[in-house]
């Protein structure tokens, strides 16, 4: 064989190789997705028909000799033959201009396809699958679920272990931090926990049942450690500051109640749910609804963090 | 008289080269530059916190492309011309004191319009339209130089002795033409020094800033009218030009046929223009329009392979001087890797396949197959062979020139595979889908998985960097220490030293 | 033909100009008019934005991130809904980019804010591991242009006629105005406005002082206009 064939060969199994390689590389490969297949099957049409077409043309180099009329004309010594366009060559070019007239008028309906159009019914196949999945999907594997919204769309703030990158977004591991806690007490909170408009007072508006008197400071440091961590039996002082002042509304046990306020002792679905459809501001800082999530994906993301913060 | 050989005078010429390889060592050494930045992103910062306004990545990756673009491959341009024409048009420069003093006066205004360019990009003035990012007064300089440029040609051309004009000569033409088009209506903006407030007060803000005559969609048809037209016009058509002078010129071959030379000219004038659309898929321009784009880029394989193979057939029968001489093999290796990136466009202006191989590293594969490939081999190449015409010097290292060929292609292949493996893998990563119908990857993880293809890309740019430094070295030897050589030795190939 | 057009430089060069040109016409002339409609609730950018705007210009932004999400299921998942022509009426220069380098931001005001954006251009890496963006301290020192923002405000609304001043249609009926000042010391006090609102949000303490002081720092400005991209 000649030695141009087998570099041919090499370079061109090389590149597929490297095609090959990046199709393992990605998650479920191609996935069925005809654009995948397209663009896999251009590449390695690409390589294929470049190599070869280049290796017959160097053939020519080694084996046949220039030949044909020359041109009268001469520039700086540079001649020219008079030699035919090759014809595998005009052919393809006559045949690709009657190709482009004939896909533009004809093949292609000039005003028929809509890219958007593709892409409704693009969506709606997907939507149409996984609408019928998703019934089935609960306990674990809605937990997993989660976790694979959670890692797409949650872990640029709450980072990949949900601790909350130092403090730039909320720790997910635990219902919520002691400044939290602090905050909300002193300044209030309007973030729509409940769904709905229904803020909580500030420490304005905060009665100790007990003293009869607004909360104090050193109530405020009490309680804000209590609920942060996670209504201790033994811690006696704040259990009696939350029977005071917050049981009203959160409940005896600190896990709310309807329409009134939410559970702050741990996370529920539909906390997370609605902080994901209306945002939350806080003193860490604000985090943004995630409009783009379908109601079974936020149902998943709760799942997923309340897997957490239960320590699993 | 008449009978006495033409003297040419290259004095232009020269000036142009000198530029070419400076220009290509400060765009290359930037492109290396920012290829480490995306692999170790700590090289943002590597001179110094307070410099890294000026040395990240962002601010620096227009440098590269206009460094590159409208240093490097214009000087080559320019320096190609003023040799090539007075040749092919058998007129010497000397002859016109006129067109002497109009190409020494495009040479210097260019230099300082270079110089302007360098330094409003680097303090962050831009219009942000890719290979367009000047500022108006830069504009008005690029026009006067062009204009300039349009009096050299036609000027040599009204002397010209040789009645019919050369191949190359046309795709001069159609450089001269095609840029000054499409420059002038992508550039259309108004400086906001000319608003006047309502309190009377006009000149407001800062002088240089302008705003775009056009608007959203319409601002992006223009553009990628002219950013698809600029890649013809700079880095494929005056890139022919050359390839149609140096490589019969350096192997002693006739064109293998004039006919072929015609069909694929004006094959590529008409097809290309159409093309633009392609870099648009998907985008808020009409449908049709982008059909139009794809549909003309596959037809736009054969004007490019025409020439290319034009080229290759020039060469039937010549195999040993392909393996003998290193600068025909630069010739011969830019005819493929233009034929490589020539169908690899259309295969990404397929829209399905555009789908997934936009806005990633397989474009930029795809530009610098062409660029490294075919224009950088080409500018190189025709570089080496005007030398020993110019400075009356053999080259001075053969064996030099060999090694750079072997490192540059090396190079490029490198360049050409990371990004390949990158770009499929980034395009496929950002559609895939998990079980439950979600995002498989966060955008994040589509970003970590490339490095170590920006890494390897880092390395083979290196590599090309190293090869045009030997180029430079080469060049600059000739000049100095080559072996001065007579007229009778110069007629084809270009003597080397060992 | 083409013999004598060889032997005939003029005539040669109008053929390849004629042949060069007309294309040009088709593709670009049929969509403009019609390309440069706004949708319904697009707005002028406010002097703050625009500012934040020609920031995100001079550092080239656009050379990682696009502003184009393409109608794919995949590419809505991630960034929201397609991108529609008219939402592109005000932008001038485009900036659809042509290479993600970093995600698109075409509707990035969704989805992240001022706390995130704050951490995030300062260092990048502390904020997403394995980040490749540069990181941009100077913006939170160098001072926003407001002048050049304003003589950019008043050139597209006098020679665009870009509605400043002027009801604006939104998606819910109502209409909304987007301010522009009489003069330049007017239009710095509207930004500073805008300016208070965002550092509100800000955590940077010299960033706050600046902007109490009456000062933009850049980075300001740069957020205000990437909230505004939804
Ligand atoms: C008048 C009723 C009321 C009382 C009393 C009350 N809360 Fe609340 N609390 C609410 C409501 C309503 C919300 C939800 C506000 C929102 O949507 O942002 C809430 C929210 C919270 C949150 C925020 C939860 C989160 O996920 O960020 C915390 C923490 C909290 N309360 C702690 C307390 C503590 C501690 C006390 C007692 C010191 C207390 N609350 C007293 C009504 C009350
Ligand atoms: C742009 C940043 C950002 C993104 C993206 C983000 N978050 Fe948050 N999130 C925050 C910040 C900041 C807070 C804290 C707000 C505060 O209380 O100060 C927060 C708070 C929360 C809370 C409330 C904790 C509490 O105390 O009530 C939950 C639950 C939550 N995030 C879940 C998610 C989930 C699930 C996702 C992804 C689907 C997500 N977040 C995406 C920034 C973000
Ligand atoms: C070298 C390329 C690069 C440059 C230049 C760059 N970015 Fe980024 N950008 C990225 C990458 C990669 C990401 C994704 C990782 C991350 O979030 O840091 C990103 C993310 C972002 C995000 C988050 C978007 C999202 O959806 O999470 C914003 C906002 C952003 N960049 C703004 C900017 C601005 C403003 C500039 C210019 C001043 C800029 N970037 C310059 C690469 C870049
Ligand atoms: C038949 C010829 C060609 C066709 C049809 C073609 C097609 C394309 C396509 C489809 C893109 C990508 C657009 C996108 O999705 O962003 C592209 C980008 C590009 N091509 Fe080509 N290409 C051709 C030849 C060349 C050659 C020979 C070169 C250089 C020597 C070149 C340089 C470029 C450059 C620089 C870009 C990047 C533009 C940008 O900044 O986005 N192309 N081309
Ligand atoms: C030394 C070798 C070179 C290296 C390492 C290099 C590297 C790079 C890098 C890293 C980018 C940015 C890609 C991105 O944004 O992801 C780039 C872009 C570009 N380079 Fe180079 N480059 C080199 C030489 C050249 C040469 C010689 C040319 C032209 C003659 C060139 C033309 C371009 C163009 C047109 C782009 C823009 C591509 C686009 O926007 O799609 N490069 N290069
Ligand atoms: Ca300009
Ligand atoms: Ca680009
Ligand atoms: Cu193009």
């Amino acid at each position: 064989m000649n030695k141009l064939y087998l570099w041919g060969i090499i370079i061109t199994a090389i590149m597929l190789g490297a095609t090959y390689y990046t199709v393992v590389l990605t998650k479920g490969g191609l996935n069925g997705d005809i654009v995948n297949m397209l663009a896999i099957a251009g590449a390695v049409a690409l390589v294929i028909i470049t190599v070869f077409v280049v290796i017959k043309y160097v053939r020519q180099m080694q084996t046949d000799t220039a030949e044909g009329e020359l041109a009268d004309e001469s520039w700086d010594n540079i001649g020219e033959y008079k030699n035919p366009v090759p014809m595998g060559w005009a052919i393809m070019f006559l045949g690709t201009m009657i190709w482009g007239m004939w896909y533009f008028m004809v093949g292609y309906p000039v005003n028929a396809y809509s890219q958007i159009g593709e892409y409704n019914e693009d969506v709606a196949a997907h939507d149409a699958k996984f609408e019928k999945e998703y019934a089935s999907i609960t306990g674990d594997r809605l937990v997993e679920m989660g976790e694979s919204v959670f890692l797409a769309e949650c872990k640029v703030c709450h980072g990949i272990s949900a601790d909350g990158i130092d403090g730039k977004a909320a720790n997910l591991n635990q219902r919520i931090e002691e400044k939290s806690v602090k905050y909300v007490v002193e300044h209030g909170s309007n973030s729509k926990l409940l769904g709905t408009e229904m803020p909580m007072p500030d420490r304005n508006g905060l009665f100790n049942a007990n003293s009869g008197a607004l909360i104090t400071d050193a109530e405020i440091d009490t309680v804000s450690k209590y609920v942060a961590e996670g209504f201790p039996a033994n811690d006696t002082a704040g259990a009696e500051v939350f029977a005071g002042v917050c049981s009203s509304c959160h409940g005896a046990d600190g896990r709310g109640m309807d329409y009134v306020a939410p559970n702050i002792r741990e996370f529920t679905p539909a906390l997370v749910t609605n902080v994901l459809t209306h945002g939350k501001k806080g003193v860490i800082g604000k985090m943004p609804a995630i409009d783009r999530l379908n109601a079974k994906q936020k149902e998943a993301a709760a799942a997923y963090i309340i897997s957490l913060s239960k320590g699993e | 008289m008449e009978n006495r050989p033409l003297e040419y005078d290259y004095t232009v010429a020269k000036m142009f080269m000198l530029t070419t390889i400076l220009l290509g060592i400060v765009g290359m050494s930037i492109g290396v530059f920012i290829a480490f930045e995306l692999a170790f992103p700590g090289l943002n910062t590597v001179f110094g916190e307070g410099l890294a306004e000026y040395t990240n990545f962002s601010r620096l990756r227009p440098l590269h492309t206009d460094a590159v673009a409208y240093g490097f491959t214009i000087s080559g341009i320019f320096a190609t011309w003023f040799y090539v024409g007075q040749r092919v048009l058998k007129v010497s420069m000397a002859e016109s004191k006129f067109l002497m003093f109009v190409g020494k006066l495009q040479f210097w205004l260019y230099v300082v319009g270079v110089a302007a360019a360098v330094v409003s990009l680097f303090l962050g003035y831009s219009t942000s339209k890719e290979y367009a990012e000047f500022e108006w007064p830069i504009d008005i300089a690029i026009v006067v130089i062009w204009v300039l440029w349009g009096v050299s040609i036609f000027g040599l051309i009204g002397i010209r002795r040789e009645k019919s004009l050369y191949i190359s000569v046309w795709y001069y033409i159609a450089a001269f033409l095609g840029v000054a088009m499409l420059y002038l209506f992508n550039n259309m903006e108004v400086p906001t020094m000319l608003a006047t407030s309502p309190a009377g007060e006009s000149a407001i803000g800062d002088w240089l800033h302008s705003v775009s005559m056009y608007a959203g969609t319409n601002d992006a048809l223009v553009q990628w009218w002219f950013g698809h037209n600029a890649v013809a016009f700079l880095f494929t058509v005056p890139i022919i030009a050359m390839i149609y002078y140096f490589l019969p010129k350096e192997s002693g071959q006739a064109i293998y046929s004039y006919k072929l030379s015609l069909l694929s000219f004006w094959g590529l004038m008409f097809v290309y223009l159409w093309a633009g659309g392609h870099h648009l898929l998907y985008s808020t321009v009409p449908d049709w329009m982008q059909t139009m784009g794809s549909i003309f880029s596959v037809i736009l394989i054969l004007p490019s392979w025409g020439s290319a193979i034009n080229m290759l057939l020039t060469m039937k029968g010549e195999w040993q001087q392909v393996a003998a001489s290193p600068l025909i093999k630069f010739m011969v290796l830019g005819s493929t890797f233009y034929m490589f990136s020539t169908l690899e466009g259309p295969i990404q202006a397929i829209k399905s396949v555009n789908a997934i191989a936009h806005f990633t590293d397989w474009i930029v594969g795809h530009v610098h197959d062409g660029v490294l490939g075919w224009v950088g081999f080409m500018i190189m190449a025709a570089l080496y062979h005007m030398s020993p015409r110019v400075f009356k010097r053999e080259i001075y290292s053969k064996s030099l020139m060999a090694a750079q060929f072997w490192i540059q292609t090396l190079g490029v292949v490198l360049y050409f595979t990371s990004m390949w493996i990158a770009g499929i893998t980034q395009g496929m990563m950002w559609r895939a889908h998990d079980e439950f119908g979600n995002l498989a990857y966060s955008f994040i993880d589509t970003v970590t998985v490339l490095h170590p293809y920006y890494a390897i890309r880092g390395v083979g740019g290196l590599l090309y960097l190293v090869g045009f430094f030997m180029f430079a070295y080469n060049i600059y030897k000739t000049m100095t220490a080559g072996r001065a050589v007579e007229e009778s030795e110069l007629a084809n190939k270009s003597p080397m030293g060992a | 033909m083409f013999h004598w057009l060889e032997k005939h430089p003029f005539f040669f060069a109008v053929g390849v100009f004629v042949t060069i040109a007309f294309a040009g016409l088709i593709e670009i002339l049929p969509n403009f008019a019609e390309a440069s409609r706004p949708v319904i609730g697009t707005k002028p950018y406010s002097t703050l934005e625009l500012a934040g705007r020609n920031v995100y210009i001079k550092n080239s932004c656009n050379a990682c991130h696009s502003q184009l999400i393409r109608p794919f299921k995949a590419e809505t998942d991630r960034y929201g809904h397609y991108s529609l022509s008219g939402e592109y009426a005000y932008d001038r220069p485009f900036l659809w980019g042509s290479k993600r380098t970093g995600p698109d931001l075409m509707r990035v005001g969704n989805y992240r804010t001022t706390d995130w954006h704050e951490n995030h251009m300062k260092d990048p890496e502390a904020v997403v591991p394995g980040s490749i963006m540069p990181a941009y301290p100077w913006m939170f020192t160098n001072k926003a242009d407001i002048d050049t923002a304003y003589a950019e405000q008043l050139t597209v609304a006098q020679f665009f006629s870009v509605p400043y001043n002027k009801p604006v249609p939104m998606k819910d009926g109502s209409t909304e105005i987007v301010k522009m000042g009489n003069s330049v010391a007017e239009a710095h006090a509207l930004a500073l406005e805008e300016a208070k609102a965002v550092a509100a949000d800000m955590k940077d303490q010299d960033v706050k002082d600046a902007v109490a002081r009456g000062e933009i720092p850049e980075i300001v400005a740069l957020i205000a206009y990437l909230n505004s991209l939804k």
